[in-house]
């Protein structure tokens, strides 16, 4: 409440606002000036990685939204240091005065109150509504993107998954490759414990969550390697969990795929589908299924992150696996062998979860157990 | 102004009389009930383990002088980061700002004669060391790993070290709730006639909204910690994604403490700065009842917005939105505090005093740090700098330059209330200095090298250092620099034992101050005040008679700055 205090004969005397106050204020304010143009104008690659020159359009919105809270931001900065260092001079004690000597007992200003209330208020709603558009396209993305590519952090190595390709790209020996001009969705999971895939110049990360799947989208526009980092811590050897990204022109991708494809090809063995046993393959289910089918065996309908397989070789609205073959072992061992990408989602194959040996056979021989 | 009529003294007569005083080394000293004591302990204890998380952390910084990591192994640097940042929030600041400043402070301001449970404010002392030998005790069985946030499932790595950190955090949590509940009961009740809601400092207010989320947030922690606890000892699948369970479940119930736990470090330094700057500007602080309820609503707020830890963890979609627009809310509560600071200076007859100094440069650096989180509140641009060297540079502005600034402002402002002495001045200003220089050094250069991608927790960055050939550069310019903040401590840690002696005597008012606490002698008696006594008005009128009736001394009417410190003492006198 605004006392009405008589001022004592101690109390400090100024002109107006104070000593100098409206030249510091008029210099303050070119200094907030000169922040701005140098953000919305300048070029800040050291800042933010190629900011001049983006990697991806969604770079380009991340950047956008960068510079503008960099102008209102540092602008606040500046008024702020700029009234602390100015007032602790200009209203210092001075060597002379009297001990009883006291400043200008003012309680508030309810003008000054509202407004610099009112005023932080529009910004970040302005701020809000900003980068609310940005988020969507980073969450949604377009309705079809033109590549969805799956990402599965594991400790200590990233591993890429393309559609029709059987085989995994692994981030140890391969770049993760991706085409120019392109909206990508990425899908990104975890193995074991928790990662994140970042890519600095795409302004991109997403956690790989064991259990989850999330998603990226963006499209990249400027050829070139770029670094892909795990930013969340995983063990010991964290620091070491780094990737390579390759973006190149449609024509160049498609290429490197046709190889890749060429080559899981000629690796591929036949499937194996005799000696296995439904305890092993039960066992087997829980520790390599049961983080995304529910376990025990649901109906298809009580989904975890994928359909529940109680009924996977007799259920009436659903006589087809997934992928529309009949549920034979063949073709059970099939899906299990090379995973699977569709509307419902994906599941990832059979080196990606370290399924070896006998251990497709052993749970065929369980899932067909299953009434 | 109408005659404080006091809602909370119809037991006025229970309280009006003083407990007999204790006896013995031990009652004293070590198993005290005086709320002073049992600060005194609090700081004691908080700044040796400050200069033992310190030190990890200058092996932290050491390491990163060489890209392929200088001094130590992998696992060697991520338990010093985690030990680091483990002991620094739960042992060191959790337990100063309340326990510490908190206890010694806000019964003297608000006029009590002790806390509303005394026995219950010394047990919960006594936790704190406990839970203090149980996570160090963690590193004899190889420590944790996986930083203070201690994820599953990498965290469950770290087997029985593991289990001890979550039993050290539980065991602290005890500590942190019943202080949070001592405190806002002793406000409620025990104020002196005549305090009403309005004419308490605004210390005591920090103190209150503080206790309030101490005293609701933690009990999540708790949760949290034991459960893991569970999995870990007993293998219960609460956050094993492979057998029922959900690995963001515990970010969830961990951040929904460690929210509101980073408002507990930052909201008693607010009420610091909102003593020190009104008594060195000789002026009233600027808005008291904005200051005042944004403190309220801070911590209200403060439990709305855990989420923003966890942008890129594995939140549905649609829930990013309400965190991110509640903790752009909640910084507007902030800013204005700010702004009102800043008005309050304006217009001053301004004192350099060592504490002044501190509160000045908190207006510089928490107004950064606060800036940098406005950043990462949006959630592209979090995405972009969540878990990068971006975070860690905001993080320490606002605790080292925020709460920690807070911290060093009131030692030297309360310390002549607490012995007797003044600490040494010049020791003060040099290292604020020290802190102040250091401070910026040691991490305004993270913002850039975290915006250019270099991750956090890493113990070696040669692939971030062969892209960004600056990288090694600005490590080793953090790493100097972070010395001089290490030094500023151990100044302080000197010149906290060296003024006991030789610190000039203090009187009861030195720095011509308003609050109650400066209307009896330093150090006080055991029980505070002989008589309670009346409060006619708020605190911060300068060049106003002192508005207290009733009062055990005869106090200066209109306290003075400059005179009210006593001449050195001679040698003779200081027996007497």
């Amino acid at each position: 409440m605004a006392q009405r205090i008589v001022p004592r004969p101690n109390e400090v005397r100024f002109q107006g606002l104070g000593p100098g106050f409206w030249q510091v204020t008029a210099v303050l304010v070119l200094l907030c000036l000169a922040n701005a143009w140098y953000f919305l104008y300048g070029n800040i690659d050291w800042l933010m990685p190629s900011a001049s020159n983006p990697a991806s359009d969604r770079a380009m919105d991340v950047d956008g939204l960068f510079k503008f809270m960099a102008v209102f931001g540092n602008g606040i900065m500046i008024l702020v240091a700029g009234y602390v260092i100015y007032f602790s001079i200009a209203f210092r004690a001075r060597v002379g005065d009297a001990p009883d000597t006291i400043g200008r007992q003012v309680h508030d200003s309810p003008k000054l109150e509202f407004w610099w209330t009112v005023l932080p208020v529009v910004l970040l709603v302005v701020l809000t509504g900003l980068s609310i558009n940005v988020w969507y396209k980073i969450q949604f993305g377009v309705a079809a993107p033109g590549l969805t590519a799956e990402v599965i952090g594991h400790q200590f190595y990233f591993e890429y998954r393309y559609p029709g390709l059987k085989t995994s790209v692994f981030s140890k020996t391969e770049a993760m490759h991706l085409p120019i001009g392109v909206p990508v969705r990425i899908l990104i999971t975890s193995a074991d414990v928790i990662h994140q895939w970042f890519v600095p110049e795409f302004r991109l990360k997403m956690a790989a969550v064991p259990g989850l799947v999330q998603n990226l989208n963006f499209t990249p526009l400027r050829a070139g390697q770029y670094s892909i980092e795990c930013t969340e811590f995983c063990g010991p050897d964290h620091s070491l969990m780094q990737g390579k990204l390759i973006v190149e022109p449609v024509a160049a991708f498609n290429k490197w795929l046709e190889t890749e494809k060429a080559s899981a090809a000629a690796g591929g063995g036949a499937l194996v589908l005799t000696g296995g046993t439904a305890d092993a393959g039960k066992a087997l289910f829980t520790t390599k299924c049961a983080a995304c089918h529910n376990n025990p065996p649901t109906p298809f309908d009580q989904k975890l992150v994928g359909p529940g397989l109680l009924h996977i070789t007799n259920d009436p609205a659903h006589p087809n696996l997934v992928d529309g073959k009949p549920p034979t072992p063949e073709n059970i061992g099939g899906i299990i062998h090379d995973g699977f990408t569709g509307d419902i989602g994906t599941m990832p194959n059979a080196q990606a979860n370290g399924l070896a040996g006998k251990d497709i056979a052993n749970l065929v021989a369980y899932l067909v157990s299953l009434k | 102004m109408h005659a404080g009529t006091s809602t909370t003294h119809d037991t006025h007569a229970a309280h009006d009389h003083i407990h007999p005083a204790p006896e013995g080394f031990v009652q004293k000293y070590i198993f005290s009930l005086d709320h002073k004591v049992i600060g005194m302990q609090y700081f004691i204890f908080g700044l040796l383990v400050m200069l033992i998380a310190g030190s990890f952390a200058e092996l932290v910084r050491l390491q990163l002088t060489d890209p392929k990591g200088a001094i130590m192994s992998h696992n060697a640097y991520n338990e010093m980061f985690t030990m680091h940042g483990t002991a620094m929030v739960w042992i060191v600041l959790i337990p100063l700002v309340t326990g510490a400043i908190g206890n010694f402070v806000m019964p003297l301001q608000i006029g009590a004669r002790d806390v509303a449970f005394p026995w219950l404010n010394m047990v919960s002392f006594w936790i704190v060391p406990v839970s203090g030998v149980v996570l160090f005790s963690s590193m004899l069985f190889g420590g944790p790993h996986a930083g203070w946030t201690e994820y599953p499932p990498i965290s469950l790595a770290d087997g029985t070290a593991g289990a001890l950190w979550c039993a050290a955090i539980f065991i602290v949590g005890i500590s942190s709730t019943m202080t949070g509940m001592n405190f806002m009961v002793t406000m409620i009740k025990m104020r002196a006639p005549g305090m009403t809601w309005t004419r308490m400092p605004l210390f005591s207010w920090a103190t209150f909204a503080t206790a309030l989320m101490n005293m609701v947030a933690t009990v999540a922690l708790s949760a949290a910690t034991g459960a893991l606890f569970l999995e870990h000892v007993f293998n219960v699948p609460f956050f094993d994604a492979t057998r029922g369970g959900s690995a963001v479940l515990f970010e969830h119930m961990f951040w929904f403490y460690s929210h509101p736990a980073v408002y507990i470090f930052i909201i008693p330094a607010f009420g610091v700065v909102s003593e020190v700057l009104p008594t060195f500007a000789r002026k009233p602080i600027f808005g008291y009842k904005l200051i005042a309820f944004s403190s309220m609503a801070i911590a209200l707020l403060s439990f709305t917005v855990w989420a923003h830890h966890m942008f890129p963890s594995g939140l549905a979609p649609w829930l990013q939105l309400p965190f991110m627009i509640l903790t752009y809310a909640i910084g507007i509560p902030t800013g204005v505090k700010m702004f009102s600071w800043v008005a309050t200076i304006w217009g001053g007859r301004i004192h350099f005093t060592t504490s002044m100094l501190y509160a000045l440069g908190f207006l510089i650096t928490f107004t950064f740090g606060g800036i940098t989180g406005i950043f990462l509140a949006s959630v592209p641009v979090d995405l972009h700098m969540h878990g990068t060297y971006f975070v860690i540079g905001h993080f320490h502005y606002v605790v080292a330059g925020g709460a920690v600034m807070g911290f060093l402002a009131a030692i030297p402002y309360w310390y002549p209330k607490a012995t007797g002495r003044m600490m040494s001045e010049r020791l003060g200003v040099l290292g604020f200095w020290l802190f102040f220089i250091g401070l910026n050094g040691t991490f305004l250069p993270m913002h850039w090298l975290g915006l250019e991608g270099m991750p956090r927790r890493y113990a070696s960055y040669v692939e971030f250092a062969a892209a960004n050939p600056d990288a090694v550069f600005w490590n080793r310019f953090e790493t100097a620099f972070s010395f001089l903040m290490a030094a500023s401590i151990g100044l302080l840690a000197f010149n906290v034992i060296w003024s006991l002696k030789h610190g000039k005597i203090a009187g009861m008012n030195p720095w011509g101050a308003r609050t109650l606490e400066w209307t009896i002698s330093s150090p006080p008696p055991y029980y505070n005040f002989k008589k309670l006594p009346e409060v006619t008005g708020y605190p911060y009128d300068f060049g106003q008679p002192m508005p207290y009736a009733n009062t055990d001394n005869d106090i200066e009417p209109y306290p003075e700055y400059g005179k009210t410190v006593m001449p050195t003492a001679t040698p003779a006198a200081v027996g007497a």
